[in-house]
Formats: structure tokens, sequence, C-alpha cells
């Protein structure tokens, strides 16, 4: 009895090894196929990162630094600033990813990453980019940017030109609703701010 | 049935003006501020009286701001009621000093020493107030208390000053900077206390008797934990612990973590049981915050939650095979290969393979992928096949039973009075389940049976995990079934502050119970995070439970309880 059991037992890993199970995987050679899901290294969208650095602060080994890249959106992204990630220190969480308001961080499925020396594994903007604006099109941006900083600051010199105009009429205008204008908070002061001039105007 | 206003009444009827404060927060929660002087006769009383057999654990708080300290006494009961009684204690932060309850649960004695060398808060009449997880060069520095400030200097490496001792050892010593010394991280005055080594040799009465290492690098358990036995021949006559390895603090750390930022720590404490802790640590954020979780996003949260006790019992089941060797490596082999198909599962939805991040405060990360159900229908019937077998391959192996049958038996009485937990307490027939005591998310929905065993040796812990599984299998498919549509997040914005609060939330890890207790103040990050980890608890009844036994049972025994010390030290 007990040897009968003892024999099953011992012919059940012979069962097991008959079965083609495939456990060995060929690394280096085949790359294992990982899920749609997979938290590897990040990918980032360099045409819409606005630069606000979300990603950076949320981190938990703070491991994200903002530096300068050549080829992103001048338009929205005014300093040039995108993250640089050392990957020494990445766990691969992936809350800059959730954290992300324009969700241009991305993580893929790309996971090799080793390299000889420390400084190897801190990847760039230009390593982690997978979208970015060729040389031209950038120069074309950074036109359209200056174009429109100089819109804006012609815009900012006439404002300012006919607030200095409307000055003296505000002036003329009772003190009581500039008083109320300071009290209140950020959005009524400009709403009284832009009814103000109306006022002066009627009288 | 017992409710926690109930309890509040007997204690506030029993000791007029010894409760001084109380909430109320549901049927199942009791806080309660206990005069100092009274602890004593309240846990007596409710012990006795109220059956609040389960000493769950201790918290210690700091309140700088208030100058007084604070001890969190956690009590509940083995399935006669579900309230759990949090029990405050309050002392002046100058000479904090407080009543021990070690003279009433035996398991207080680890919970209180680690409050003692974390805080420097006193237990009058602890026999045994001696450093558990802190290196000897911490003790009397009382890292956890808000005013500590760590070690100004980074220099350390520098400082270094090599000792030869006359047995023949290098030593380094780090003199202090003047920086270090007002900050107070370099104790001048350390409490005095028997080292490890004192109280191992105090022990040997013979010259037969002699002290064995096992550890602090033994493949008894995955990670490092120094067992110390005192054997005479093959017989060990007293076991020592001595843990605090790999302590990395996290407690503290996550006290200097945004709220989010804490998540990702919790995978760390204990990595096969990793989105449990997640659980655990979002349910009593969300607790705190009020949020209500979509339907979808609990289911999610279950069916990870059980597959992840699928792969946490059969790498428990497959280590502990190849520490008994008789039985041969091959199994621990089948095991991993199974294994290797549901982390590919829990990886397809969570993009991790261990340490996931996966659960948010209220809701999860991601969305099942497509497919995820059909894959699930291929997996689960052929685990549950191979976890049949396995049960049958165990169940008629004779070479095994003869190994393994009446080797370090607990008896239930026992395992209640250790503050055991999970399938150590539920292989002694006592079904005491969190997803049953403390339900949350659609735990209570489901159809599932408590797992127990008989008899509550090492043979029957193994059996009662492996038919854990099954049950496992059965919530999974039940979830598949039910899963409606719906968002996987809350429609409420998650504010970056939590509102001040408190809240403790139970969930059932594969190893257990494990609990954390946290602490809002309003601000960005916690206050206080307590851990209660499950094998916490069982590593405290270790020592116990070798006295008697043979080497060679030694390794069974510890083996059996599927121990993770990364967990126990945090």
């Amino acid at each position: 009895m007990l040897k009968r059991k003892m024999i099953k037992n011992f012919g059940w890993p012979l069962k097991t090894a008959m079965r083609e199970t495939e456990v060995t995987r060929l690394y280096p050679e085949v790359m294992m196929e990982l899920p749609e899901n997979e938290r590897g290294i990040h990918e980032l969208d360099a045409t819409t990162c606005i630069g606000c650095a979300s990603c950076a602060r949320v981190c938990p080994n703070s491991c994200i630094e903002m530096v300068h890249f050549k080829f992103g959106n001048p338009l929205k992204n005014k300093k040039m600033q995108f993250p640089q990630i050392d990957f020494g220190r990445c766990m691969f969480c992936g809350l800059c990813v959730d954290e992300c308001p324009v969700e241009c961080l991305k993580m893929g499925k790309k996971v090799v990453m080793a390299g000889w020396e420390r400084k190897d594994i801190v990847k760039s903007p230009d390593f982690l980019a997978t979208k970015r604006f060729t040389a031209k099109e950038v120069a074309d941006l950074e036109a359209e940017a200056k174009r429109v900083a100089a819109e804006k600051a012609v815009a900012a010199a006439a404002k300012k030109a006919s607030a200095a105009k409307e000055a003296p009429a505000k002036e003329g205008a009772a003190k009581k609703p500039a008083k109320e204008g300071a009290a209140a908070n950020g959005p009524a002061k400009k709403a009284a701010a832009e009814a103000k001039p109306k006022e002066g105007g009627a009288a | 049935m017992t409710n926690a206003s109930e309890v509040l009444s007997s204690i506030q009827s029993a000791f007029p003006g010894a409760v001084l404060d109380s909430r109320v927060e549901s049927d199942r929660r009791l806080w309660a501020t206990i005069d100092s002087k009274k602890i004593l006769d309240v846990c007596k009383h409710l012990s006795t009286k109220l059956n609040f057999d389960h000493y769950s654990g201790a918290a210690g708080v700091d309140w700088i701001a208030r100058k007084e300290m604070e001890v969190v006494e956690i009590m509940a009961s083995h399935g006669t009621h579900q309230v759990v009684a949090m029990l405050k204690v309050k002392t002046p932060r100058e000479n904090p000093s407080v009543k021990s309850l070690t003279g009433l649960y035996w398991n207080a004695n680890w919970y209180e020493r680690e409050i003692w060398e974390m805080f420097g808060i006193n237990f009058e009449g602890h026999p045994e107030l001696w450093p558990l997880l802190l290196s000897d060069e911490l003790m009397g520095a009382w890292p956890w208390r808000k005013d500590y400030k760590g070690y100004p200097d980074l220099t350390t490496g520098e400082r270094a000053v090599k000792i030869s001792t006359p047995e023949g050892y290098t030593e380094y010593h780090i003199p202090p900077t003047p920086a270090e010394v007002e900050a107070g991280t370099v104790v001048v005055e350390r409490p005095k206390y028997p080292t490890l080594r004192e109280r191992e040799e105090k022990e040997i009465k013979s010259d037969s008797e002699m002290i064995m290492h096992l550890g602090p690098q033994h493949a008894m358990v995955p990670g490092p934990f120094l067992l110390d036995v005192l054997v005479e021949g093959e017989r060990v006559h007293k076991a020592f612990l001595d843990l605090g390895y790999i302590h990395k603090g996290i407690e503290k750390i996550m006290e200097n973590r945004s709220w989010l930022q804490g998540i990702t720590y919790t995978d760390r404490m204990c990595y096969v049981a990793s989105l449990s802790n997640n659980e655990c640590y979002c349910g009593a954020v969300e607790k705190i915050l009020g949020l209500e979780v979509p339907l979808r996003a609990q289911y999610i949260r279950v069916i990870l939650e059980e597959l992840s006790r699928i792969q946490s019992h059969l790498i428990g089941t497959g280590e502990f095979l190849t520490l008994i060797a008789g039985v041969g490596y091959a199994p621990w082999q089948y095991m991993i290969i199974d294994r290797e198909n549901i982390i590919s599962l829990i990886e397809s939805v969570t993009g991790a393979r261990l340490t996931h991040t996966f659960v948010r405060f209220g809701g999860v990360r991601n969305d099942l992928p497509a497919g995820f159900a059909d894959q699930c229908k291929k997996v689960l019937p052929y685990m549950k096949s191979r976890t049949e077998e396995f049960i049958e391959l165990f169940a008629q192996d004779p070479i095994y039973h003869k190994r393994m049958d009446g080797v370090g038996i607990i008896r239930p009485d026992d395992a209640k009075r250790m503050g055991v937990s999970g399938p150590p307490l539920r292989a002694t027939g006592v079904a005491y389940d969190m997803r049953k005591e403390d339900p949350i998310l659609v735990y209570p929905e489901l159809d599932f049976k408590v797992v127990t065993g008989t008899k509550g040796d090492s043979a029957d812990r193994i059996d009662v995990r492996l038919r854990e599984m099954l049950e496992s299998i059965h919530i999974i498919e039940q979830c598949l079934d039910r899963i409606p549509e719906g968002p996987i997040r809350t429609e409420v914005k998650v504010p970056k502050k939590v509102p001040a609060g408190e809240a403790y939330y139970r969930v059932e890890d594969p190893r257990g119970e494990m609990g954390m207790y946290v602490i809002s103040d309003g601000g960005d990050k916690p206050y206080r995070v307590k851990v209660r980890g499950p094998f916490y608890a069982t590593f405290q009844t270790l020592t116990p439970l070798l006295e008697g036994t043979y080497i060679a049972d030694a390794v069974a025994i510890a083996g059996s309880m599927d121990g993770c010390p990364s967990e126990a030290d945090r």
C-alpha cells in the first residue's frame, strides 16, 4: 500500500515532464511578450509636453529632473523644460504618468536600459522622446512663438497706454467702487476693473 | 450581537469616569480615550466580560503640539463579535509611561517593545524591555518621535575610524559631529538592557547545552532574521529571535511622503502581498476621506487580491517544500511554473510583476484589459486542477506525512492567546477571516467558505493554504461573472490634503490579518501610519513553539508559517 502510493507520487513528476510546457525563456534572443499595460521605460511625447514638472514633484524617489531639450513645442512649453529620468532610482510606480495633465508621459514596453556606468542610465528627454518636432518645425514654431510674444507685447503696451489714458477718468469716478474692488477677491476685482472704464465713459 | 455602543456603555457603567472621550464610528469601530490609571482594569473587563480575546496590536503616536504621547491599543474578538475597540491612553511627553498589558495579553510583548524603542514610552511592568528592531547605536534616540532630526551630517563614511578588536574582528566607530550632538541623533546615554548574547548565555545551564545559530542568512524564510536555538543534543530547549535586519522604517518614511506617494511604500513591505497592502492603506485613507469606490473598481480589486493570494500561497508552499528537502525540490519548480500564469494575469492588468502600486484612493489605476476574462477562464480551471492534484499528492504521500504530522502543533486556545492570524490560526480550527469578520469591498456579496483545519500542525497549515487557493479561484470566477461596467475611479476629485481624522482598516492578507491605522492632521502627508502586519504576530509565536522540538523540525515549523521578515521589520 505504502509502496504503491509512493510510486504514484514519483510517477507524477514524470507525467508532468512529459507534458510539453515551455518554461525557459530564451531572453536575449527572444523577448517575452509583454502586456499592453506594461510599465517599462517611459515614453515622452515632446510635442505636447508643457513642462509643468508635475511628474518631477510627484516622484517618490525624486528621479525626475527637468532639463532643456530642443525639439519640443515652444508655444506650450515656454522654457523648453522636459523630464530627464534617472533609471538608477526609478521604481516604475507610474505615479508620474498618472499625474501628467496632458498625458504626454507614458510607460512603454521597452525594458532594456543597462549601461556600463551610473550616468548611462540617466536618460535624457532625447532618449525618452518618441514623438518630437524636426529642427525645421521647431524653427517655425519658434518664429510663431516670437510672433505671438511680440503681438502680446504690443497688446500689453497698447493696454498700458489706454489704461494710462483712462486713469484720469477713473479718478473722476466715485471712490467707493474702487474700495469695493480692492476688498473683493481675484475674478471680482477683474470684473470691477473692466466695469470701471465703462462708468468712466458714461460719466 | 454586541456592537460598539454596547461595549462603550458597558465600560462606562463598570468604570464610571474612566472613559475620557469616545466616538462610535460604526457598529464595528469604537474609539475611546481611557484614563491611564484604569487601562488595565478596562482591558481586563473587556477580555473577561465582553470576549475581547484578540489583542491585535498597539500603536504609539507622538502628539508634539499637545505635548503628550498616546498609545493606542487595538482590541478585537475571535469571531464572538465584530467590534474593534481602539483604546487610547495618554501620557505626558516628558517622561512618558503607561501600564503594560503583557500580564493580560501575552502577545502585547513585541508591540510594546517596539513602541518603547521607537518612541521612548516606558511600559510599567513589561518583563523584557529590550530592543527589537533597532540596532544598539540608535537605542535612546527615539527615532519615531516627531522632533527626531535624523543625521544632519552626511559625511558619515568619511568620519569612520577603523578599530581592530582583540578577537580579531574589524569594527568601525563613527565619531559624532557637533551638529549631530545638537540634533540629539547621537545617543549620549543609552538605556540599560542586556544584549542578545548576554541573554542567551544566561540560559545555558550545563556543559551539554550550546547555542546554535540559524540565520540571519538561512534558507528557512526568504529574508534575514536571526534564530538562535539553545540545544542539548537534538532537542531545542529555548529559542531566541533577533529581527530588524531589514528594518526600513517604512512607517516613518510614509510620514515624510505625500498621501499618494505612500502607496508605493506599502508595496515594498511584502512584495508577494503588495496588492493587499495597497488595499489596506488606500482603504484607510478612503475611510478618512469618506470616498465611495465605484462597483467595478471594487470587483477589480477583489479579483486582483485573490489572484495575489493564490500566487502568494503557491510561493509559500513551494518554498516550504524546499525547506523540508525530503520531499524534494521538484514541487517548488511546478509551483513556480504555475505561479507564472497568475503573475502574468496580474501583470496584464497592473503592468508590474510584483510591486504593483495599483490601488488608488477611490478606485484603481487601470481597467481590466480586453480579453482578461477569457484569459482567466483559461488559467483558472487549469490552476484548479493543478491545486487539486497538489492536495492529493500531499494527502497521499506517506513520507511527507511521517515527516510533518504532529510537528509544530498549535492548540486553538494558544493560537488565540498568541494573536496568530491567517492560515496558521485557521489550521487550528478557528474560522477567523477578515473577509468575513470585517467585510470590505464586495466580499459580503460573494459566496465563499472560510477554510479551516483540524490539528493545527505544519501539514495542516499547508493544507489550509492549498484549499484556500481553491476558494480564491471560486471567488474570482464569481467576480468575473458579476463584474459590472462603469467607471473605475470616483468622480469626486481626490484632494491633495486629507482632512484631519483617523481610521483603522483591516484586510485579509495572504498571511493573515493586516491592519493599518492612519492618522491625518489635515496636511498633505500622513501624521502617522501604523502597520499591523500578520507575520509580526506569527513571528512572535515562533520562540515558544520551538521549545522542546528537534532541530530538524525547527526549519519545518518556521517554514510552514510562510514568513516574510520584510513585513515584520517594515
